[in-house]
């Protein structure tokens, strides 16, 4: 089908007036060539050791003399690491050059709280203490780079109650989508969508010409905005249909609404979702397999579904966590919270297979493994991939993990 | 005491009407019903705000039955939807006002703490003393397992001090940032080694305790933390600390100096009782100002349960914390130490969405529902015109501006034309009232 513009779209949809909602230039096109990332954070510290396996060093069995049962059926990266028997699907991904896997990724001095880390990874700031009402994340000042050059909303939380500070923008408006349904402006009747002849729609912004001050304004433009987010989110939602199956739990679902955004172009180019659960101090074989499970699923789904709808090459997917968890295994068949892990990034331009030195297991911090690749060196890359200042958003060069090939546009 | 405070009373330019009620049930409390504002409208400004703040420090053992219930269950749900509840009863306005505004001040999240119980017993803490003495709610909370957990003095110990409950306590509960040293921390850390929780309840462990010499804000002693806090409220930045907190609550949400020190003046001059300032607050000329009308963005506790209220709406106690919860705010799980930031940060697009959707699904009964239906709010009224004028008393006081109501009428004139039932054309515009930009104001 030849894209159409989206003015022209909605014009000949009639969902809307020409004009109304439409903000700024549009890149909305179906189908358009707008790159987008999409990060997956594994909430809880994933136990990356048993994610991306040393299956050849001898050490790893004797600090883990439980836990090392992963290592049958693990599926080989091709440098002495194996992953997880559950992510068969993604070893398959990986095997077709679709996947990447960069190991020991952390920063110096980890923090070992899931608070304190989370808003490290988030803030892209190792020396980052407190929240505080100006603090930004690298995502949000991703966003306030693209503000002003892409309609509407250059970034949105996917599946978030709050939008993660990760998220947190100075200029950028970012909505956070949790369900499809959530973004129609409903009747107080009927369960349909107001449409666009309504009069309702002069209501939101409806106030005096002398208005005594900005609040009211604001809240007037926050209202139309509102008014043009589901105009715009009914019109994506027009263009797709799914060309996967996604597991029908809350992270597939998620990712399939991150999908729709992507494929049908609402405009966010910087996607984030959470996947909680990883902080597995006790049983972890269980719990650990069960969450990969749905990982591998849930993922698998995603990138098939992009593949499929020819989005394979503009499309980035980086999954990571807040820290890895302690090499050795601790009395209650569990780990405990540590340091370096693996980061993992699917399509766009990635370089696939393994990246950077196995984790040495005979030279560890108290414990823990120690990063071989500063977590902001995969930032760069992607924002990189993305013709974004870096450098700018990081407050730094961080040099480059070597994830994304040379890009050709 | 300067002008600021000196008693609001009512003239023929400056009515005691229904805006001015209105002001004063959101402000004081979670908004009101038409009938219960219009009760106000008629004791006048002085009988209207001693009935509001009396609701501050509501009496009765049923209180202390209800919490053992929902103690027992043990479960985050109940002990939210217990506090929707609470938020919800007339004779307790101010009192979960107060509470709610204590809540984002001294901001304790289960996410971290884990423990429901705990948490219902602070808010409960927060109800018995947040109208009263400053000095007392403060030693009360210092002593809060919740608390200590969740600022981790339950670790801090003479041989490894922890200074987080320290420094937070004077950052975001005393003081203010700028306020002390970097030294008066860590000795205050040392002066709150070995406050502890044992079995769900505050425990002091004198042998985890530093007994050494510590020098806090220029005092030298062998010092606990109550000699701490002693010190603490009686600097003067700690009285416009609070001063600063309670006018961005219930005045305005940038407080001028003179305001601050109006109040902070009031505050020590009344023994530092919250609920004396109050009331004194409540009934200035300060309050009832141009300026503090509709200065601020409604939190979705104050759009979640105001809506209810001024339907007359029966909704669980659950859906609406759920509700409110999807708006961001989460009560018993504050995204940081620093509370909600609240105001225009409220407000995203998808939030006003949210907002406007909440009061369809009321109307529509998709959540809740209004018994009679909508259309019996406008028994009687034939013309558009006195129609859309309920809509606005319900909502809005009857304070809208011409291009507002004449936007409503065209909402309830396309109603009419396409020959919609009396329910849903009502219901259309009780919504259509909702969504505008004055009604996301408080």
């Amino acid at each position: 089908m030849m894209p159409i513009d989206r003015r022209s779209f909605l014009q000949i949809a009639g969902a809307v007036p020409l004009g109304f909602g439409l903000r700024g230039s549009g890149s909305l096109v179906p189908g358009g060539d707008d790159r987008v990332l999409l990060v997956v954070e594994l909430v809880g510290g994933n136990d990356g050791l048993n994610t991306v396996i040393p299956v050849d060093d001898e050490r790893y069995a004797k600090l883990r003399p439980k836990l090392a049962v992963v290592r049958k059926g693990a599926h080989a990266l091709g440098d002495g690491t194996a992953l997880h028997p559950a992510l068969h699907r993604l070893a398959g991904h990986v095997a077709a050059g679709r996947g990447a896997v960069v190991h020991g990724v952390g920063y110096p001095r980890p923090d070992r709280s899931h608070f304190r880390s989370r808003d490290i990874w988030h803030t892209a700031d190792p020396s980052h203490t407190r929240v505080q009402t100006g603090t930004t994340g690298w995502l949000g000042r991703s966003a306030d780079q693209l503000s002003g050059k892409t309609a509407g909303f250059p970034a949105a939380a996917v599946g978030a109650l709050e939008v993660p500070l990760a998220l947190r923008a100075r200029r950028a408006n970012v909505p956070s989508l949790r369900r499809v349904e959530d973004f129609q402006w409903l009747q107080a009747r009927a369960s349909e969508p107001i449409v666009a002849a309504d009069p309702m729609r002069a209501v939101v912004a409806a106030t005096s010409p002398q208005a005594r001050d900005d609040l009211r304004t604001f809240v007037g433009e926050t209202g139309s905005a509102a008014v043009g987010l589901a105009d715009d989110l009914a019109a994506t939602l027009a263009r797709y249909r799914p060309r996967a199956v996604y597991p029908e739990t809350q992270l597939g679902r998620d990712l399939q609404l991150a999908a729709r955004l992507c494929i049908a172009g609402f405009g966010a180019r910087l996607l984030h979702t959470g996947f909680p659960g990883f902080d597995t101090h006790a049983r972890q074989l269980p719990a650990h397999a069960g969450l990969l499970a749905q990982l591998d699923e849930a993922l698998d789904a995603l990138l098939q579904d992009l593949v499929a709808h020819g989005a394979a090459d503009r499309v980035t997917v980086l999954v990571h966590s807040e820290f890895g968890r302690r090499v050795a295994e601790n009395a209650s068949q569990g780990t405990d919270h540590g340091a370096a892990a693996p980061v993992f990034a699917w399509l766009g331009s990635i370089r696939g297979g393994p990246h950077g030195p196995v984790p040495d297991l005979g030279r560890l911090d108290d414990g823990d493994l120690i990063a071989s690749c500063d977590f902001r060196s995969v930032y760069a890359d992607v924002l990189r991939w993305l013709e974004l200042d870096a450098t700018s958003v990081l407050g730094g060069d961080f040099g480059s993990a070597g994830l994304v090939a040379a890009s050709v546009r | 005491m300067n002008d600021l405070l000196v008693p609001y009373e009512a003239t023929s330019d400056d009515p005691f009407d229904l805006r001015k009620v209105g002001h004063l049930v959101r402000r004081a409390g979670f908004g009101a019903s038409l009938r219960t504002r219009r009760d106000l409208v008629r004791k006048g400004p002085a009988a209207a705000v001693a009935h509001v703040v009396a609701t501050a420090t509501p009496g009765g053992d049923a209180e202390a039955e209800h919490l053992e219930a929902v103690l027992a269950f043990d479960d985050l749900q109940r002990v939210r939807s217990h506090r929707v509840w609470l938020a919800l009863q007339d004779d307790r306005s101010l009192q979960q006002r107060l509470t709610g505004f204590w809540h984002g001040h001294f901001a304790t999240s289960n996410r971290k703490v884990e423990d429901p119980r705990a948490m219902a017993l602070q808010m409960a803490t927060f109800d018995r003393l947040g109208a009263g003495a400053f000095d007392e709610l403060l030693a009360a909370v210092c002593r809060d397992p919740a608390m200590l957990r969740w600022l981790d003095n339950d670790t801090n110990t003479a041989r490894h001090p922890n200074e987080n409950f320290a420094r937070e306590l004077f950052e975001l509960f005393t003081l203010g940032r700028g306020n002390y040293g970097e030294q008066d921390i860590r000795e205050a850390a040392r002066c709150f080694t070995g406050w502890h929780v044992r079995d769900g309840r505050f425990h002091f462990q004198p042998h985890l305790h530093d007994t050494g010499t510590k020098t806090v804000f220029g005092a030298t002693a062998a010092m606990g933390g109550e000699r701490v806090l002693e010190l603490v409220v009686a600097r003067p930045e700690s009285a416009r600390f609070l001063a600063t907190k309670l006018l961005r609550c219930f005045v305005h949400p940038e407080p001028e100096p003179a305001e601050v020190e109006a109040v902070a003046a009031a505050y020590e001059a009344n023994g530092r009782r919250i609920g004396a300032v109050l009331a004194i607050l409540l009934r200035s000329r300060l309050f009832f100002s141009r300026r503090a009308y509709r200065s601020k963005v409604k939190s979705p506790a104050d759009l979640v349960l105001g809506t209810v209220r001024a339907l007359g709406a029966f909704a669980a106690p659950t859906e609406l914390a759920a509700a409110m919860a999807s708006m961001g705010e989460s009560w018993l799980e504050p995204p940081s130490v620093e509370g909600w930031h609240g105001e225009r940060a409220w407000l995203s697009p998808a939030a006003w969405l949210l907002r406007s959707n909440f009061v369809a699904d009321l109307l529509a009964r998709r959540r809740g529902k209004l018994r009679p239906g909508p259309a019996a709010l406008f028994a009687g009224l034939d013309t558009v015109r006195d129609r859309c004028r309920a809509a606005t008393l319900l909502l809005l006081d009857g304070d809208v501006p011409p291009a507002a109501l004449a936007a409503l009428e065209r909402v309830a004139n396309a109603q009419e034309r396409a020959g919609a039932d009396p329910d849903t054309a009502a219901a259309a515009l009780l919504h259509a009232t909702s969504c505008l930009p004055e009604y996301q104001l408080s």
